[in-house]
C-alpha cells in the first residue's frame, strides 16, 4: 500500500498545477459552505466572511502543506533552484561563458586522456579470464641481459603441459609474416602459428566456422587456416560463404582452406624472439592463424622455437607458477644440458599487455588533472567574485525568510549548473582532442585504433564535472550562505571590495594554481630539452632524403631480382644511390646472432653466447648513410655466395673485442663452430642504429648477397623530395618483378620520427596542458589582483593624497603581486621535483631536477605572470584621489 | 501512523491536533457518515469534539490528499449546496482496513499510556 502513496506522490509532480486548481476549487467552495452557514446562525454579510475565513486558517500556509504532504518535496524545489539558477545564469552570459569555458578546457583535457586510458588500458585483451593467463619468456638464469630472448623448445613446455599443478593448461604459438596472394594483389600479414590447444587456454571462440583441431597438424593433414574478423570484412567483405574457401599464401605450394573466422579485436601476443623482425608488431590485429604442432622428430623437439602463454589454475598467483615452472627447469636443464642455462620468467599478461600504454598514459592523466584543478581553481575565484556582486540579493533573499540552506542550495545549484554545461563542452573538446591524438599518437601509443568516444567519455566528463562543481563551488556556496544580511544590506550596491581574510583565500587559491602550472611547465620544459637533447645527438649517420621501402619477391626468384631492380632504380634520373638493407637503424629490425669471435672464449653453453645484432647491406649503404669506413673496405658485388664469406663490423665491436690489435683480418663464426667463418674486412663508425637516445653497441655486417632476407628496406637516396620518387620507384620495381610487394613507403625522416613518437607525443600534450594551465592561472593572477585594488582604492588615494608618488604606489602593487607569485613558484619548483620523476622514462641526457630547466621555466613564468599584474597596477597608479575620497 | 511528526515547524503551531490523529478522525467520519465533501468533514469533526479541538478547517484539506493518495479515500466530483462543483469523498475498502489498524494502534498506545499513569510509584 505504501508504494501507491509513493507512486501517486511522484506522479503528483508532473500533475502539480491540476491539483493546486482543483484545491483552490475546494478552498472556495469551504468558504462559500461556511459563509452559508455563519449567515444562517445569524451573523452579517461581512461577519460571516470574515468567520469562515478565519475559521478555515491560513489559506497560503496550507497550499503550501498540501503541496509538501503531496508530493516528492526535495524533487520539486531542486526544480525550482534548477528554475531559478537558469534564470540568473541567463542574465549573465559572459559570466556564464568564461566560466562554463574554463572548466572545459579542464574537462576536456582530462576526458580527452580518460578516453585513450578507458581504449587502451581498461578494455581488457578479448580473451576469457585475461587475467588467468600468464606469458612465459625465457631468462637467463645467471641474471644476464638476452639480446633476444630465447623461445622454449617443445621438449620443455611439453613436461610442463603434463607435469605442472600450478597451470591447467598451456600452449605454444610462433609469430609468423607472409603474404597472401589475391587475384588483383599481393598483400603482407602477420600470422599466429598456433597449437591446436591454443583457442581454448586463452578463451577464444571463432565467430564462424570453427577452430583447430589435433588432426589439423598432422603431415597428411589438407592444409587449413583461420581468418582475422578484420581480414575477413577487410578482404573478403564479410563474405558469409566465406568458410571453404581457399587461399594462396607465399612459399606454400599448396592452397589453404579457410575453416573459421575470429570474433573482432584479437591482437599478438607477444613474440619477444621475433622482436627484431622488420614487420613485428605486437599491437597489430591478428589476421591469420595456421595450425602448428611440434611432431615427434626428437631433434626438432629440442629446437627452441616456441613461446608460450599458460592459464593459471584456479586460485594460483602468477609467483606460485613461477617458482614450480623454474622447478621444472631446473629439473630439465640438469636431465639435459641442452635446456641449461634458461629459467622461465612467468609474467601476468594483463600488466605485459598494458605496460607501454601505462608508461605514457599515466603521467599524461595526472598532467590533464592539474589542468582541471587549475580551472577549479579559476572556477572558483570567478564564483566567489560572483557571489560578491550579488550580496545584495542573498541579503535580501535570507530576509524574506529564504533558509540558510535554501541560500546554500541556491548557490551551488548555480555552480552545478556551470559545471554540467562545462563538463557538456569538455565532452565535445574530448571528442576531437581524442581525434587529434589519433592522427598525431599512432606510434606513441599502443592499441591507439581500438580507442572510440562515445557514452563512457562523456559520462566521465560529466562525472569530472560533478567533482569540478564541488570544487569550485563549495566555497562560494557556504559563504553565500553565512551572510549576515543586517550587514550586507547597510552597504549601497553591490560591492566590489572584500576583507582580508577573504583576499587571502583567493590569493592561497591562485598561488595553488601557480604551483600547479610550474609543475606542468616543468614536465614540458624537461621533454623539449630532451628533444633538443635528441636532436642533437650524434647519431652517426644522415636521415635526410632518404626514401624506405619493404620490397619482397613474393615468388622465388631471389639475388637475380634483387640486383636487377637495384640497377634499375639506380639508373632512375633523380636517384643518388639505392640499396638494399635487413637492420635499417631505429626501425628495431635486426638479426640477434650467436657469434664466436676470435680470441675469445667458445660458450660451453647455448645461454651464455655472445648475442650480437647482424645487419645485411648491399655494397653502397654506409656511404649512402654518411657512415664512414674507419679502416679496410666495403662490401663488393662479388661477396657472393661462392665467395668466402665476409664482415664489417663497427667502432664499438672492435674497440670492445680487439681493443689492442688490429679488427681487420680476425675471423667470427656466425652459424656454429663447425661453419666456415667470416673474415673482417672493414671497420664502420658507430652509429645509433637501436635507439637515438643509445649509444652504440657492436654490431656485425654482413654482404647482403651473402645474407639475403625475405621482406628487406630498399634504400633511395634521392636528389629532391624522396616521396616524390615513389612512385616512379614502385614502377621500376614492379618492371623487373610484377609480383613483387612494395610496402610502407617512408622517407627515412618519419622513421626516425616514428622512433620518437612516444616522447614527442608526450611533449605535445605537457606543452599544450601548461599553455592552457599558464593562461589560466594568468587569468587568475590578474583577476586577484585587481580585487586587491578595487579593495585598497582608499588606502592608495589617502597614500597618494599625503605625498605618495606613481612609483610608490607601482612598487606597492606589483611587489603584492610578485609575493603571489613568488609563493606559487616556490611551491611549484617544490612539486616539480616530487612529480617530474614519473617522466624519468622519457628523458635523455636531463635528470627530473635538472636545475637549469627549472630555472628557466620558473623565470618564464613569472615573466610572464608579471605582465598579468600590469593592467592591475596601471589602474592602481590612476586611482584619483580627490574623486575616490569624496565619494566614500 | 499515529503521530506523523510533519517536518513543518510553522503548521504545527497553528494546529493543534497533529495530522496522524486528524487522519484518524477524517476516515473515522467517513466510516460513520458516508460521502462528504470536505467542509463537511471539518465541520463533523468539530462539532463531535465540541470546542475541545482547535482545528483549522484548512488543514483537514493536506490530511485528505494523503488519504487519497495511499488509497484509503476515494474522490468523485459532486455539487455543493451552494451549486460548486466540489470533490466529495468516501471510504474504500482498503480505506475501512486502515481504519480499523489504526484504531487499534491507537487503543494499544492508549492502554500503554493508562498503564503508566494508573501504575504506583
Amino acid at each position: 500500500m505504501r508504494w501507491r502513496g509513493r507512486i501517486e506522490r511522484v506522479l503528483a509532480l508532473a500533475r502539480g498545477r491540476r491539483l493546486d486548481r482543483e484545491l483552490e476549487a475546494e478552498v472556495e467552495a469551504h468558504l462559500e459552505m461556511a459563509e452559508r452557514d455563519a449567515r444562517k446562525a445569524g451573523l452579517s454579510a461581512e461577519e460571516a466572511q470574515w468567520a469562515a475565513r478565519r475559521r478555515f486558517g491560513g489559506i497560503e500556509q496550507m497550499k503550501e502543506e498540501h503541496r509538501d504532504r503531496r508530493s516528492v518535496r526535495w524533487i520539486e524545489t531542486g526544480a525550482r533552484d534548477f528554475r531559478i539558477a537558469v534564470r540568473t545564469l541567463g542574465r549573465a552570459p559572459s559570466f556564464v561563458a568564461v566560466t562554463a569555458l574554463t572548466l572545459a578546457l579542464g574537462i576536456g583535457a582530462t576526458a580527452a586522456v580518460f578516453s585513450l586510458i578507458q581504449g587502451v588500458l581498461l578494455t581488457p585483451p578479448p580473451y576469457q579470464d585475461p587475467e588467468q593467463l600468464i606469458l612465459i619468456p625465457s631468462a637467463r638464469t645467471d641474471g644476464q641481459q638476452q639480446e633476444s630472448p630465447r623461445p622454449w623448445p617443445a621438449a620443455q613446455w611439453m613436461e610442463w603441459q603434463r607435469e605442472a599443478k600450478s597451470v591447467q593448461s598451456i600452449a605454444a604459438y610462433r609469430w609468423m609474416f607472409n603474404f597472401l596472394i589475391l587475384p588483383d594483389r599481393v598483400e603482407s600479414f602477420e600470422a599466429m602459428a598456433v597449437t591446436p590447444e591454443y583457442f581454448s587456454v586463452v578463451g577464444l571462440e571463432p565467430a564462424l566456422g570453427r577452430k583447430f583441431v589435433a588432426s589439423d597438424t598432422t603431415p597428411s593433414a589438407a592444409p587449413v587456416l583461420m581468418i582475422g574478423y578484420e581480414l575477413w570484412q577487410r578482404r573478403f567483405g564479410g563474405d558469409p560463404n566465406i568458410l571453404g574457401q581457399r587461399v594462396r599464401v607465399s612459399r606454400e605450394d599448396a592452397p589453404l582452406e579457410i575453416v573459421g573466422v575470429m570474433p573482432p579485436g584479437v591482437r599478438f601476443l607477444p613474440a619477444p624472439n621475433v622482436a627484431q623482425e622488420p614487420n613485428y608488431d605486437v599491437n597489430a590485429l591478428v589476421d591469420i592463424w595456421a595450425p602448428f604442432s611440434p611432431g615427434s622428430d626428437a631433434a626438432e623437439l629440442k629446437r627452441p622455437r616456441w613461446n608460450v602463454v599458460g592459464r593459471l589454475a584456479p586460485g594460483v598467483t602468477p609467483e606460485q607458477a613461477q617458482a614450480e615452472l623454474a622447478l621444472l627447469a631446473e629439473r630439465q636443464a640438469q636431465a639435459d644440458r641442452d635446456f641449461a642455462g634458461f629459467t622461465p620468467n612467468v609474467q601476468s599478461l594483463t600488466s605485459e599487455y598494458n605496460r607501454d600504454g601505462e608508461r605514457i598514459l599515466l603521467p599524461l592523466f595526472g598532467s590533464a588533472a592539474l589542468v582541471l584543478l587549475i580551472a577549479c581553481g579559476n572556477a572558483a575565484a570567478l564564483l566567489f567574485l560572483r557571489g560578491l556582486g550579488r550580496q545584495q540579493e542573498y541579503a535580501m533573499r535570507a530576509a524574506l525568510g529564504v533558509g540558510r540552506a535554501g541560500l546554500f542550495r541556491q548557490a551551488s545549484t548555480e555552480s552545478l549548473l556551470l559545471a554540467l554545461a562545462g563538463g557538456a563542452l569538455g565532452a565535445g573538446l574530448a571528442f576531437g582532442a581524442v581525434r587529434a591524438f589519433q592522427s598525431i599518437g599512432g606510434h606513441a601509443i599502443p592499441r591507439l585504433d581500438a580507442v572510440t568516444t562515445g557514452w563512457p567519455v562523456l559520462l566521465f566528463g560529466l562525472g569530472l564535472a560533478l567533482i569540478a562543481a564541488t570544487l569550485a563551488g563549495l566555497f562560494p556556496a557556504w559563504r553565500a550562505s553565512r551572510l549576515d544580511p543586517n550587514e550586507a544590506l547597510k552597504g549601497a550596491g553591490p560591492k566590489s571590495t572584500v576583507g582580508r581574510g577573504e583576499r587571502r583565500l583567493l590569493r592561497a587559491v591562485t598561488m595553488a594554481q601557480a604551483a600547479l602550472t610550474l609543475v606542468l611547465l616543468a614536465g614540458a620544459g624537461l621533454l623539449i630539452r630532451t628533444m633538443i637533447n635528441i636532436a642533437n645527438a650524434p647519431s652517426g649517420y644522415d636521415t635526410s632524403r632518404i626514401l624506405t621501402m619493404s620490397v619482397t619477391s613474393v615468388q622465388r626468384s631471389g639475388a637475380d631480382f634483387h640486383r636487377r631492380s637495384l640497377e634499375r632504380v639506380q639508373a632512375l634520373p633523380g636517384v643518388q644511390r639505392a640499396a638494399y638493407a635487413w637492420g635499417v637503424p631505429l626501425t628495431g629490425n635486426n638479426w640477434p646472432m650467436r657469434v664466436i669471435i676470435e680470441g675469445q672464449p667458445v660458450p660451453v653453453r647455448a645461454s651464455e653466447a655472445t648475442e650480437l645484432p647482424l645487419r645485411s647491406v648491399t655494397p653502397g649503404y654506409f656511404e649512402m648513410l654518411g657512415l664512414p669506413l674507419l679502416e679496410g673496405r666495403d662490401f663488393r658485388s662479388n661477396d657472393v655466395d661462392q665467395a668466402p664469406p665476409v664482415a664489417i663490423v663497427n667502432q664499438a665491436f672492435a674497440d670492445r673485442y680487439f681493443p689492442n690489435t688490429e679488427a681487420l683480418g680476425k675471423k667470427v663464426w656466425l652459424r656454429g663452430p663447425k661453419e666456415p667463418h667470416n673474415t673482417i674486412v672493414g671497420v664502420v663508425a658507430n652509429g645509433r642504429t637501436d635507439d637515438l637516445t643509445r649509444r652504440a653497441t657492436p654490431e656485425i655486417y654482413g654482404s647482403f648477397w651473402q645474407y639475403s632476407a625475405y621482406s628487406k628496406h630498399l634504400l633511395i637516396r634521392t636528389e629532391a623530395e624522396p616521396l616524390s620518387m615513389a612512385s616512379a620507384v614502385q614502377s621500376a620495381l614492379r618492371e623487373v618483378n610484377p609480383h613483387a610487394a612494395v610496402e610502407h613507403i617512408k622517407t627515412f625522416d618519419q622513421i626516425r620520427d616514428d622512433s620518437l613518437a612516444g616522447r614527442t607525443f608526450a611533449m605535445r600534450l605537457l606543452v599544450g596542458f601548461s599553455m592552457v594551465g599558464c593562461l589560466l592561472t594568468l587569468v587568475g593572477i590578474y583577476g586577484v589582483l585587481s580585487l586587491s585594488v578595487a579593495s585598497r582604492r582608499h588606502e592608495i588615494a589617502i597614500r597618494t593624497a599625503i605625498g605618495a608618488e606613481r612609483r610608490d604606489i607601482r612598487t606597492l602593487i606589483l611587489s603584492d603581486g610578485l609575493r603571489l607569485i613568488a609563493g606559487g613558484v616556490a611551491a611549484g619548483l617544490a612539486g616539480a621535483l616530487a612529480f617530474s620523476r614519473v617522466l624519468r622514462s622519457f628523458l635523455y641526457e636531463v635528470e627530473p631536477n635538472d636545475p637549469a630547466t627549472l630555472i628557466a621555466v620558473a623565470m618564464l613564468f613569472i615573466g610572464v605572470a608579471l605582465l598579468a599584474c600590469w593592467a592591475p597596477t596601471r589602474r592602481a597608479i590612476h586611482v584619483d584621489p580627490m574623486k575616490t575620497l569624496r565619494c566614500e | 501512523m499515529i503521530i506523523d511528526m510533519s517536518k513543518k515547524d510553522m503548521s504545527r503551531q497553528r494546529t493543534d491536533v497533529p495530522y496522524g490523529t486528524l487522519d484518524l478522525l477524517a476516515l473515522k467520519t467517513l466510516e460513520t457518515m458516508g460521502e462528504m465533501n470536505g467542509y463537511r468533514i471539518a465541520r463533523r469533526i468539530e462539532q463531535v469534539s465540541g470546542d475541545a479541538l482547535k482545528l483549522s478547517q484548512g488543514a483537514i484539506y493536506p490530511a485528505l490528499i494523503r488519504l487519497e493518495q495511499e488509497g484509503w479515500i476515494r474522490t468523485k466530483w459532486g455539487i455543493s449546496e451552494t451549486n460548486r462543483k466540489v470533490k466529495f469523498y468516501s471510504l474504500t475498502k482498503a480505506g475501512r482496513k486502515q481504519l480499523e489498524t489504526e484504531v487499534q494502534k491507537w487503543e494499544q498506545a492508549n492502554a500503554l499510556v493508562a498503564r503508566f499513569l494508573e501504575a504506583a510509584p
